[in-house]
């Protein structure tokens, strides 16, 4: 206890032991002398010595004894009351006085071994107690916390449950990919069942196909907690479904990334719908231009041989007014003039068409050309299929609207993809339809579309854009010829070039708003 | 007017065609009436001569084609030429099924369509000069009573008078009678002429 190391109370004490001592000899003085005057067998100094030794140690117990001593040379050995020592009474109290220390030292040993132990007892108490504090402590700690996890589990399963009565897909998975939580909509929507799927890696198990590099989205996510994107997926069945998917990332309370959330919602009717749309009014927008020409060209040959038939007919005629027996020149005149007025008639025919054509401007919208691309080739995915080629994109992100017609430019890359494809149709190896997307130096946006097929040769290189030129069996030889026109009346080019590995690229550029000039 | 010995109906939409051919046709003699429109020609009073009709395939309001077949559908049995800026098989199959004599591409050569033309009139003339024929036996024919007929057709069969009496369960008598009459009608100098015409009569019979 810290009190006994307080110096001034210890030595109260040793005073106080001293005095115990003396005090304690004193009173069994007195009380031999009123027992037994005279009388040696008295046990009583041995008594104050063991009580002095017990309360005060080793040091008041030897002071007692040998007060005792004296006194007893003094009152009860002859010659009494004085401190005179006869010899024969030496031994006596020599015995006495050692008897007394030998007392005193055991007794005080034993006192102090008592004490000891009592202390030693104690301290081991005071230990078992605290102990047993901290125990309970933290018992009732853990009792607490169970009680809390057994209500956040509760909440959770009730959340859980909440999760499986959505219609959306849900599913959380950890930071490698792995499912950890999988709702009845994702078991309806794919075909696994919650358990079938707990510890697969999703993008494996579902082959997903990401709109983008998934280091790009991955970034993206960490960046701002969230991604949003269109995803393909493949069912158990083999099916494959197109959603919209939206990402969340879960932190824990140190901000560390911890699972992902991932919601998706089946859209492959609406995409299809979509597609399918799109593909209708692209391919009616290219029947609509086809018929118009075809009507055009049409009327423009009937109008022009009309006139032309007539001046055959005419001159025919004068012809045989002349030749008569008799020539009649009046009606070979009247011939001749409306030989004429045809003529004439026939040249007004081809100004109108000009006339005309000159009129036609083009309107420009801002078009997002990897969109355009990417239309493209969601309209073309049944003739890729069945010509067994594959398509690559290559679009440069962010690029500047081109400024054109939307439907005219998505018929001119139909036209160069649809060449491509038909190109590689006599190939037995690599059919890859390479399609790319990129600003140039000068500011504006250049499409190219690269075959792997024959190509073609340098001669048919100068002919590839003339009207009425084709390689194709059933081909008009106007497709290539009309991009070209469509493109240059946009401000734009398109040429051809020959890859490295044979096949033909065809290559357009299309003006931007950010145009160098 | 006295009516010309044949003519030619062009129908053209296009003025400075049906100018030229018309001009053209008449250089060689012929009568030519024209007219802008299958209804034009529709709505004409046509002289009843041998004829013939260019006609020009594609045109606003009733085309050639509509007309050549609203013509057959009449009975109006008349050659037509047709003259297009753009004839395509299926349309030319079609007009030639429906009795076209020719099919003609503009700009044409002269000489085609005059020799078309001339070769046009001639088969109207000898189809116009058969019908008659056939339309003069026809209306003899009309004149013979029932059981005159009767007796036409088993005299013309080649049976003898007695066997057509036993037939009939006439007399022999009323038979020779009914014979007589039958000739005098039909104005047969022969057994061989009536049986000729009967042949024609039923011939034209079958074909209507």
């Amino acid at each position: 206890m810290p009190e006994r190391d307080v110096p001034w109370r210890r030595g109260v004490a040793v005073v106080f032991h001293y005095l115990l001592a003396i005090t304690s000899v004193l009173v069994a003085l007195a009380g031999t002398k009123i027992l037994q005057p005279n009388s040696l067998r008295s046990p009583l100094f041995l008594l104050a010595i063991i009580l002095s030794s017990w309360f005060g140690g080793l040091g008041p117990g030897i002071v007692a004894g040998l007060v005792s001593t004296i006194f007893l040379d003094y009152f009860f050995l002859p010659p009494y009351n004085q401190f005179k020592l006869h010899p024969d009474n030496l031994p006596l109290l020599v015995v006495f006085f050692v008897s007394a220390v030998l007392v005193s030292y055991w007794s005080a040993l034993r006192r102090r071994s008592e004490t000891e132990l009592r202390r030693a007892r104690d301290e081991q108490e005071a230990k078992v107690q605290e102990r047993t504090a901290e125990l309970r402590q933290a018992n009732e700690q853990l009792q607490a916390e169970i009680a809390e996890r057994l209500r956040v589990e509760a909440t959770l399963r009730e959340r859980a449950s909440l999760l499986d009565l959505t219609h959306d897909t849900i599913f959380v998975r950890d930071m490698n990919d792995r499912v950890t939580y999988w709702n009845r909509g994702a078991s309806e929507l794919y075909g696994w069942k919650d358990d079938e799927t707990r510890g697969e890696v999703i993008h494996t198990l579902l082959r997903t196909v990401f709109p983008k590099p998934i280091e790009q989205i991955n970034a993206q996510l960490h960046e701002t907690d969230r991604w949003e994107g269109e995803l393909i997926h493949t069912k158990r069945d083999g099916t494959q479904v197109i959603v919209a998917s939206r990402w969340s990332l879960l932190r824990d309370g140190a901000r560390k990334a911890v699972a992902i959330l991932e919601s998706n919602n089946d859209i492959t009717g609406r995409k299809r719908a979509q597609q399918a749309l799109q593909k209708t009014q692209a391919e009616l927008a290219h029947v609509a231009r086809v018929a118009t020409m075809g009507e055009l060209t049409s009327s423009i040959a009937h109008e022009v041989n009309q006139p032309l038939a007539a001046i055959v007919t005419n001159g025919n005629a004068c012809l045989r007014w002349l030749s008569n027996s008799t020539p009649n020149v009046d009606e070979a005149k009247q011939s001749v003039s409306r030989i004429v007025r045809d003529g004439h008639r026939a040249s007004e025919v081809v100004g109108r068409v000009r006339a005309f054509f000159k009129k036609a401007e083009p309107e420009k919208t801002e078009i997002d050309v990897n969109k355009l691309i990417e239309d493209v080739i969601s309209m073309v995915d049944g003739e890729v299929r069945g010509h067994r080629v594959h398509v690559r994109t290559e679009l440069t992100p962010d690029l500047p609207p081109a400024l054109a017609d939307r439907i005219q430019v998505q018929q001119v890359l139909l036209n160069l993809v649809i060449n491509g494809i038909e190109a590689m149709s006599a190939v037995n190896g690599l059919r890859e339809l390479r399609i790319k997307s990129r600003s140039d130096d000068k500011g504006s946006v250049q499409v190219s579309v690269e075959d792997t097929g024959t190509g073609f040769s340098s001669e048919d290189a100068d002919k590839l854009f003339q009207a009425f030129f084709t390689t194709k069996q059933n081909g008009l030889g106007m497709g290539l010829s009309i991009s070209r026109t469509t493109i240059e009346a946009y401000g734009g080019r398109l040429w051809a070039t020959r890859s490295e590995n044979g096949g033909a690229v065809f290559e357009f550029t299309l003006p931007t708003n950010g145009m160098n000039a | 007017m006295k009516d010309p010995d044949s003519i030619v109906f062009v129908i053209d939409d296009d003025r400075s065609v049906r100018e030229a051919i018309e001009s053209l046709i008449r250089s060689v003699g012929l009568t030519v009436n024209t007219f802008a429109s299958a209804q034009e020609f529709k709505a004409s009073n046509r002289p009843n001569v041998p004829s013939c009709l260019v006609l020009d395939v594609r045109m606003p309001g009733l085309s050639g084609l509509d007309l050549q077949r609203e013509l057959v559908d009449g009975g109006m049995r008349i050659p037509v030429i047709f003259i297009t800026g753009h004839g395509d098989i299926p349309m030319s199959v079609r007009a030639m099924k429906a009795g076209a004599v020719e099919f003609l591409t503009k700009p044409f050569r002269d000489q085609d369509l005059l020799d078309a033309i001339s070769a046009a009139i001639e088969s109207d003339r000898a189809r116009r000069l058969q019908s008659g024929e056939i339309a003069e036996l026809q209306s003899r024919f009309g004149q013979l009573t029932p059981r005159e007929r009767e007796v036409m057709d088993l005299v013309v069969a080649g049976l003898l008078n007695k066997q057509i009496a036993m037939n009939l369960k006439i007399s022999e008598i009323t038979v020779k009678l009914h014979r007589h009459q039958v000739m005098e009608k039909m104005k047969a100098q022969s057994l061989a002429e009536l049986v000729r015409m009967a042949e024609r009569l039923s011939q034209s019979a079958a074909g209507n």
